[in-house]
């Protein structure tokens, strides 16, 4: 008993909870341990999950992203917006990506170059992007996706094999993002930099080319994520740069045991935090649940992680890191 | 309808010009000359000239809650035709989506003491409070599309009569003798919103009538598309014979148009949900196939309503606190079968 | 001198030999470094609150941008309501900074705003509470709301980004239930109190009622945070949390304090808001977390915490405020506004992270102002030369006192029962008893660095503590301070009312003590970079027991140093070490408050002056002057670069290797001088003081007290009787 509460980590912690709901939904709801709903439970979280998986690529370098919904929103906005206006479908899905990745540039140069701290550069970055995108690219809040994209939208309504499209898509990035950050140079030195920037550097490290690199791959993973969910629904509301989707985003990631302060977790634990959340959301759906309720309940388990997280492996003056907040 | 209008406007314009100038030379005429008969000249409309005077240098605000959708952008479009043609001036404020700015520029407009406000509400009760101080600064106020609990003139949509219509189609394709399962959801907006509300409130008064028709889904997709496509979906998993989705706005049931468009159902399901009638959320998507019906509260009717409310206002020597009155837009329901190349607006149809 | 100074020195040469003496050159660098005052820039970078013009300077611009290109900007009514929300807007974000500054960060805000608004209307409308009673309901509750943050992240150690997170959905999701359950019933209801408009629309001295209040708190909180012991705990924490928990600093306490500052402050901005807009909506504190979070940025606080004021809290307040007003009013278009503030959020905290990282680089290297000083070619004291000044070995033989007993005797005094003290730079007065002078022993601790010491008529030892100010101790060892503190100069850009580096004093015969402070610029261990400047940044300073006043009496002097009572007690005399010059300060008498020349052009840096038995005077000269530095001091440009361009222990200033004691009259006549050429016993003095017949020397680098037998002095003569007239 004791050794398991030793081990218990918050990954596990999360595990353990999402097993528990898991189980207890199985029991009591009579549609939910069902092969269809447990495919569209993955549906409804590939989205969350896709923009999950990119953030955990700079939450493991010790920063974090929260102009990625910004990004997200806004360059595939403007993708389609080019399209309606008459451009090429694939041409403007590419200047769309340039914007993305060139956010993601301008990110990475503000933490690695300028040294501004990742928290307010991304703050600062995502009100430009969503301010600049809302005022020059773009006409109004909701871009609507035409017919003129054509066989695109099998991205978000297709199956294959009778799978969701959204799931395939959420399943390539995160055994891509897995396999760049476990076998990759790259990967090992985003390790590195989150778990010891100094360290890291004196070591040898291109500790700013790795920043540079990691908030790319964060853009680039926040367009495919829209591009997928404009597909899904068929037009991409740039409102949601407002809405509290990035926090769930940080929560998922940071639920499943990435931690904040760097260096530790990877793909496994987002999706065991997207998993929970998920399972939660999909529960409550069918009880018919209101969102209000549905979001009380989830504060308190959130918070039942993080507590149990903290008491397990309580915090030590002497060790912790400064700044981490 | 506008063309016409707009039209009729600058020809009078141009009359009125060639008129003054015909009684200018008239007037020097007759002094020189008396009597000269005006029988070829034709006979100048002695209150047009005071008609035109009356709206220039006039200020109107417009406060919509947003300026970045559809709706608010044809009506600015709309009021902006008619104040350059009349002469006054429209000044905008964008709050964009966020009632504390919303607030601030209404006060502020208020300090710059415009002759009317036009403004959408954010909900009933925000703008109550800087309501009350504008009308006593001598300020029509006009609200479109959602009152507020301080009563104002208001243009737009019946909410309450919206929810009626939409469930009045979806009891009539699933109710008695349809032969369906009579399952429907319904899909709300942010619940603390009064069009939300209302449109709930004329659903559910409807649907309680019909006790063959069986609400498996009530819930909030908080205006947004994504969520309503992953809660349809669920229901859809959950409820495979569903018959109907009432959803509350285009722009978020787009995504249960979708989630019942993939989930490709032999039997069809109803789609209805509401909307200002942009060509691209209306039209497209009735053809398409996400909805199946669409209550339409046609912007450029509401923008026409707005104009004439305008010029009747800046015309009448009306105290602000006058009695107030209503002009609801009227809704009409549009379905693949009955939309003609007029049904939807574009933006073009302001130009 | 090492190889590099020797270098610079060569450069100085060259420098110098572009403008010879008394050319138009030289002239133009005379009168730039005259009346140019540039070394104020530095000081005005030394002051914490220059941090602040970096905000301050965003928001003359925004006002400047907005004032000239908004038409209807400076309305009446649009200052009235802007201003109005400032105050709103700046009770969260005091409330905020407090958080921030003690390292941690509170998202929940707006969802807290939230709920402290749909109460507060609740209270108001559906119970018709007294206003008073529902002030107190809403703060009460925002507080709890912050309390509950704080036993999470104080107490449980919770991640601060992470649980105030999940409070914001959380809160949000109780607000939105309550909207949905009594929304209605809210907005149905009527409050009619005159007290509660006047909150919502009222105002005090033509201020806003909110801006009133925060305007108060804000001056309040300013004390709090940077007067109190709350304050700087909670500042502590935010700096370092290590050193903070190990110097004995509740964190849990701290830290939970400090949202629960926040929460009540968010309360108070809740209740405001209520009163001015009765708004039952669900959109009320939406988004309020950034918001707040912008401005503190924007303001300049650090992130990670410890760096912070109120001040900047509300310059942040202004700029965000003043910038969301000031879009909408322009009628720009939806973005435009997130638009500029993301921009201008950029800008702020670029510049500052660049500014935290190098402000103290920037300060070294603008804080050093050397200036022009032109000095005559200096008398030769070649063995030679016939000069007083001519060197010769009479401290060759030299008795050592107390050898690695004493570290750094800067002075020696004696009491009228013979006994010698010493200062030490341990912090100790030492003491050797009369009348072997065999063992020393700590006769008192004070702390810093003591350096000149003069006896009174009660036999207690008056001593100038370097970093500390100007004490006296009695003969049962007890320590008095009498001041570390004169008048402010009114227009000192430095604080120059804390004593930084006394040097030596002496006192007069009506009780007045005289010491001198050698430099308001710098702290005692960067005297180089005094010496380097050469600006005339020392003075002289009255302490007078009598009133227990302290006065600041001749400013302006090039490091004053040691200080002499004449024998008449006119007049007291005192040294400018880098002007190598004695000057007469006049106490009483016709010419009181006067400053004349006695001694210029020494061969040497002129140290501690005593009375010698026959009525002149002894000078202690702890250096010789170089050619090389004389040259460097006419060309100040030069001097800059060495500070900036070589480490300061490859400068080129006053040596303090080797110096010699010379002895002058009152007139200021040279009559001799004593040298340690083999520079075995005693080569480096800073004073001397001639007692019954021998010459005590101490020096400021040494291990000993020098001693030796006079051949003229008088075997009588003691410092305490020509004083104050015992034997």
């Amino acid at each position: 008993m004791r050794s398991f509460l030793h081990n218990l980590n918050q990954e596990r912690i999360v595990f353990l909870l999402f097993l528990a709901i898991f189980v207890a939904f199985s029991v009591i709801l009579p549609g939910f341990l069902n092969a269809n709903n447990l495919v569209l439970l993955l549906q409804g979280i590939s989205v969350l999950g896709i923009l999950g998986v990119g953030l955990c690529v700079v939450v493991i370098g010790r920063g974090i992203d929260l102009s990625m919904v910004a990004t997200m929103a806004l360059s595939v906005a403007w993708a389609l917006q080019l399209n309606i206006d008459g451009m090429n479908l694939y041409l403007a899905l590419a200047i769309g990506l340039g914007g993305a990745v060139l956010v993601g540039l301008a990110n990475g140069a503000l933490i690695a170059y300028a040294e501004i701290p990742p928290l307010f550069a991304t703050l600062a970055s995502g009100a430009c992007v969503y301010g600049f995108g809302r005022l020059a690219l773009i006409h109004s809040d909701l871009v609507y996706v035409t017919p003129a994209v054509g066989d695109l939208t099998l991205l978000g309504q297709g199956r294959f094999l009778s799978i969701p499209m959204p799931v395939i898509v959420f399943a390539v990035i995160a055994v891509i993002v897995g396999l760049v950050l476990r076998y990759t140079k790259f990967g090992r030195f985003t390790y590195a930099v989150g778990d010891n920037y100094a360290t890291a550097r004196v070591s040898g490290v291109p500790v700013r080319h790795v920043i540079l690199g990691q908030y790319v791959l964060t853009s680039t993973v926040a367009f495919v994520a829209g591009i997928t969910q404009a597909m899904a629904v068929s037009s991409m509301n740039t409102r949601i740069s407002d809405t509290l989707l990035i926090y769930e985003v940080i929560l998922v990631v940071v639920l499943g045991g990435v931690g904040l302060s760097g260096g530790r977790g990877g793909v496994r634990n987002v999706i065991v935090g997207t998993l929970l959340i998920g399972t939660f959301l999909n529960g409550m759906t069918i009880l018919d649940v209101q969102y209000t309720t549905q979001n009380a309940i989830k504060a308190l388990i959130l918070l039942i992680a993080i507590i149990a997280d903290t008491l397990v492996n309580p915090r030590d003056e002497q060790t912790a890191q400064h700044g981490d907040i | 309808m506008k063309r016409y209008w707009k039209n009729k406007v600058r020809e009078l314009c141009g009359r009125s010009a060639k008129l003054g100038l015909a009684a200018a030379v008239t007037v020097s005429a007759a002094v020189l000359s008396t009597g000269t008969a005006n029988a070829q000249d034709g006979l100048n409309d002695p209150t047009l000239q005071p008609y035109f005077d009356t709206f220039k240098g006039k200020k109107v605000g417009y406060v919509p809650f947003s300026m970045s959708f559809d709706l608010a952008q044809g009506w600015l479009a709309g009021m902006q035709n008619q104040a350059d043609e009349l002469g006054y001036e429209i000044i905008t404020r964008d709050p964009n989506w966020n009632t504390d700015v919303g607030s601030q520029a209404m006060n502020q407009l208020i300090n710059e003491k415009p002759d009317i406000i036009v403004y959408m509400n954010p909900d009933l009760q925000s703008y109550a409070r800087i309501l009350k101080k504008a009308q006593a600064a001598g300020i029509h106020l006009v609200a479109v599309n959602l009152k507020s609990v301080f009563p104002t003139h208001y243009i737009g949509e019946d909410w309450q009569q919206n929810g009626v219509e939409e469930a009045k189609y979806i009891v009539e394709k699933c109710g008695a003798g349809s032969g369906r399962s009579g399952k429907v959801s319904i899909m709300q907006g942010i619940l603390t919103s009064a069009a939300s509300a209302y449109q709930l409130y004329g659903v559910m008064s409807v649907l309680n009538e019909h006790p063959e028709i069986e609400v498996v889904s009530n819930q909030s997709a908080n205006w947004d598309a994504s969520k309503a496509h992953e809660i349809t979906q669920t229901v859809l998993q959950q409820n495979p014979d569903l018959c109907g989705v009432i959803g509350f706005w285009d722009g978020m049931d787009i995504g249960a148009g979708a989630a019942v468009k993939e989930a490709n159902l032999a039997e069809p399901v109803y789609v209805v949900t509401s909307g200002g009638g942009a060509k691209e959320a209306a039209c497209d998507k009735l053809m398409d196939g996400t909805y199946s019906a669409y209550i339409n509260y046609d912007v450029r009717r509401m923008a026409a309503d707005i104009n004439s409310v305008i010029k009747i206002l800046l015309q009448s020597e009306l105290p602000a606190d006058m009695k107030t009155f209503l002009l609801p837009t009227p809704a009409e329901i549009l379905t693949k079968d009955n939309i003609t190349a007029s049904s939807c607006w574009t933006m073009a149809d302001f130009e | 001198m090492n190889e590099s100074a020797a270098n610079a020195a060569t450069e100085a040469g060259n420098v110098a030999s572009a403008d010879p003496k008394g050319s138009t050159g030289e002239a133009l660098v005379r009168f730039r470094y005259k009346w140019i005052p540039t070394h104020i820039f530095g000081e005005l970078l030394s002051k914490p609150w220059i941090d602040n013009i970096v905000p301050a300077t965003i928001l003359l611009l925004v006002v400047a941008y907005f004032g000239s290109t908004v038409p209807n900007f400076f309305l009446h009514g649009n200052v009235m309501d802007g201003t109005r929300q400032i105050g709103e807007l700046g009770f969260v974000v005091i409330g905020m900074m407090f958080v921030v500054v003690g390292g941690g960060i509170d998202l929940s805000v707006g969802s807290n705003f939230a709920l402290g608004n749909i109460l507060a209307l609740a209270l108001t409308n559906v119970f018709g509470l007294p206003v008073p009673v529902v002030f107190v309901a809403v703060v009460a509750t925002c507080s709890f709301i912050g309390l509950i943050n704080g036993i999470l992240v104080g107490y449980f150690k919770l991640r601060a980004f992470l649980t105030t997170l999940v409070m914001l959905i959380g809160l949000r999701a109780l607000v939105d239930t309550i909207l949905l359950k009594y929304a209605l019933t809210i907005s149905a209801g009527y409050y009619d109190d005159d007290f509660w408009y006047f909150i919502g629309d009222g105002s005090v001295l033509g201020m806003p009622t909110s801006l009133a209040l925060f305007l108060v708190m804000a001056v309040a909180m300013h004390m709090v945070l940077s007067r109190t012991r709350l304050g700087w705990h909670i500042m502590a924490v935010g700096g370092s949390r290590r050193s903070a928990h190990n110097a004995g600093i509740s964190l849990n306490r701290t830290v939970c304090i400090s949202y629960v500052i926040c929460g009540s402050f968010v309360g108070v901005s809740a209740f405001f808001y209520a009163a001015r807009l009765g708004n039952g909506g669900s959109y009320p504190g939406v988004g309020l977390e950034v918001l707040a979070l912008t401005a503190v940025i924007v303001g300049g606080i650090s992130l990670g915490g410890g760096r912070g004021s109120v001040v900047k809290a509300v310059i942040g307040t202004m700029i965000v405020q003043i910038i969301s007003l000031g879009v909408v009013q322009a009628g720009l278009l939806s973005g435009a506004g997130q638009l500029v503030l993301g921009l201008i959020l950029l800008a702020a905290i670029g510049f500052n992270v660049r500014w935290v990282k190098n402000q103290d680089k920037v300060l070294s290297r603008v804080y050093m102002s050397p200036t022009y000083f032109d000095l005559p070619a200096a008398p030769s004291t070649a063995q030679e030369a016939d000069s007083p000044y001519a060197s010769n070995d009479r401290l060759g033989d030299v008795e050592v006192i107390g050898l690695d007993q004493v570290d750094g005797a800067e002075d020696i005094v004696f009491d009228s029962s013979d006994n010698l003290f010493c200062g030490d730079r341990r912090g100790n007065i030492m003491r050797f008893d009369a009348p072997d002078y065999d063992t020393g022993r700590v006769f008192a601790h004070i702390g810093g660095h003591p350096l000149g010491m003069a006896v009174d008529d009660k036999d207690r030892i008056v001593v100038c503590v370097g970093g500390m100010g100007l004490y006296r101790v009695d003969q049962s060892a007890n320590v008095e301070k009498l001041t570390d503190e004169t008048n402010r100069s009114l227009f000192a850009i430095i604080d120059d009312s804390r004593l930084r580096l006394t040097d030596d004093c002496d006192i007069a015969p009506d009780g007045r003590i005289f010491f001198s402070e050698a430099t308001i610029r710098f702290d005692m261990s960067s005297w180089p970079s005094d010496a380097l400047e050469s600006r005339a940044s020392g003075r002289i300073v009255c302490y007078d027991p009598k009133r227990d006043i302290t006065r600041t009496v001749a400013r302006g002097l090039t490091f004053p140093n040691g200080i002499t009572l004449s024998f008449d007690g006119q007049s007291i005399l005192f040294a400018e070490s880098w002007a190598c010059r004695i000057s007469r300060y006049w106490i009483e008498g016709p010419k009181a408050g006067k400053i004349e020349r006695v001694v210029e052009n020494l061969p040497g840096y002129p140290d501690n002056i005593n009375r010698a038995s026959d009525g002149t005077y002894w000078l202690a000269l702890m250096g010789m002057r170089s050619p090389a530095l004389d040259l460097a001091l006419r060309v100040p440009g030069f001097r800059k670069r060495m500070s900036q361009e070589i480490s300061n222990d490859e400068w080129l200033y006053p040596n303090l290797n080797t110096g010699c004691i010379v002895r002058f009259t009152e007139d200021g006549q040279i009559i001799e001088s004593l040298w340690d050429k083999s520079g075995e016993n005693h080569p480096m003095i800073t004073s001397m003081r001639e007692h019954k017949g021998r010459l005590y020397i101490g020096g400021i680098f040494n291990n000993r007290i020098g001693s030796l037998k006079l051949k003229s002095g008088d075997p009588n003569w003691t410092g305490p009787a020509s004083y104050w007239g015992k034997a």
